[in-house]
């Protein structure tokens, strides 16, 4: 009932910081990793990329074209790794990226012209990765605190506590996304099938 | 309906999920090197850079070469008295350095207009680097400013 509650009261909900004691085990993890990066250890910083770099390319990929993900998600922890001085809080490095990969895609948007990324990526030979990028224009097309959490799940292959432990969301806000998000995708799937 | 294999992946499998999960699974993250120097910033300013220290040579050149037909005196060029009638041997036992005497007014004329054409772009190319260093600090700022923190 509870989350019934939640999904007419708070149905985008996204900016609402996990309580400490749900976020997920790995944190004295982290927050080791970001005390010996911040101590010079590049590879301390390495291993923060590897735990976090499929949530960074998660989230751009529902946002920005593909060809420019990969590309974007080594700038990104470039500009992390110059300015991880600045995040006060170690345990909350997963939230602050994400929020650094959210502004990166809005700030692609703003300095790139329109372009129409169907063509590419439609005519690709692998007829599994076509269909794959039709799916993803339709999820492309939702709301974006569904979007986001969708491609995480369905894509990216994490689990729901694992994206609220990563983004910092709460368990509750992750659920509710899911399951809105996955309802209006079956939507949008049996109208294009229809077709 | 039950989410859980939505929400965990515990729970009867949801066969619908599963599909989505194989075919959108292909467009996952594939593991790549964490590359910790900025590429594609510097590649305009490496271009720009290489272009310069290019024409710097070719100057570089032209006026050393410039400088050794500086030293020919002009009264030196001088053509054989009648040489469809009678060409004498030493006109056509020619070295290269003669025949080069005998061409050297029309050469600085053209050398002339290579110093000032190669001045010409040496100035574009170095407003253009001006210009794309402002640019890449406008843009570096500007893009520092809409991040967190």
């Amino acid at each position: 009932m509870a989350t019934a509650n939640m999904l007419v009261i708070n149905p985008l909900a996204r900016a609402v910081p996990a309580p400490e004691n749900e976020r997920a085990t790995e944190l004295p993890v982290e927050i080791a990793l970001v005390a010996a990066a911040l101590a010079g250890d590049r590879e301390g910083f390495g291993r923060l990329y590897d735990l976090y770099a499929p949530l960074v390319h998660g989230i751009l990929l529902a946002r920005v074209p593909r060809a420019e993900v990969d590309d974007l998600v080594q700038d990104i922890f470039l500009h992390a790794f110059k300015k991880l001085h600045t995040l006060r809080d170690s345990a909350a490095f997963g939230p602050w990226i994400a929020m650094i990969a959210r502004n990166r895609a809005v700030d692609f948007h703003r300095r790139s012209r329109q372009t129409v990324e169907i063509t590419d990526e439609l005519r690709g030979s692998d007829t599994q990765e076509s269909k794959a990028a039709e799916i993803l224009e339709l999820i492309r097309d939702l709301p974006e605190a569904y979007r986001e959490t969708l491609v995480l799940r369905l894509v990216e292959g994490m689990t729901g506590p694992e994206i609220a432990g990563r983004t910092g969301l709460t368990a509750a806000s992750v659920r509710v996304n899911l399951h809105r998000g996955m309802k209006l995708l079956r939507e949008k799937l049996t109208l294009t099938e229809g077709l | 309906m039950n989410d859980d294999y939505l929400w965990d992946k515990s729970g009867e499998p949801d066969p619908q999920i599963q599909q989505l999960e194989e075919i959108l699974g292909t467009l996952r993250y594939q593991p790549k090197p964490l590359r910790l120097t900025s590429r594609r910033k510097y590649i305009p300013l490496l271009a720009i850079a290489a272009s310069i220290v290019v024409a710097l040579l070719t100057g570089g050149l032209w006026l050393e070469s410039q400088k050794t037909e500086g030293s020919i005196p002009a009264v030196a060029i001088a053509e054989p008295a009648n040489p469809k009638i009678n060409p004498p041997i030493s006109v056509l036992n020619r070295t290269p350095k003669t025949r080069k005497r005998v061409l050297v007014r029309h050469d600085r004329r053209e050398a002339l207009a290579a110093k000032q054409q190669l001045m010409f772009a040496l100035r574009l190319a170095s407003e253009k680097l001006n210009s794309a260093y402002r640019r890449t600090q406008d843009k570096r700022s500007s893009y520092e400013n809409n991040l967190p923190n």
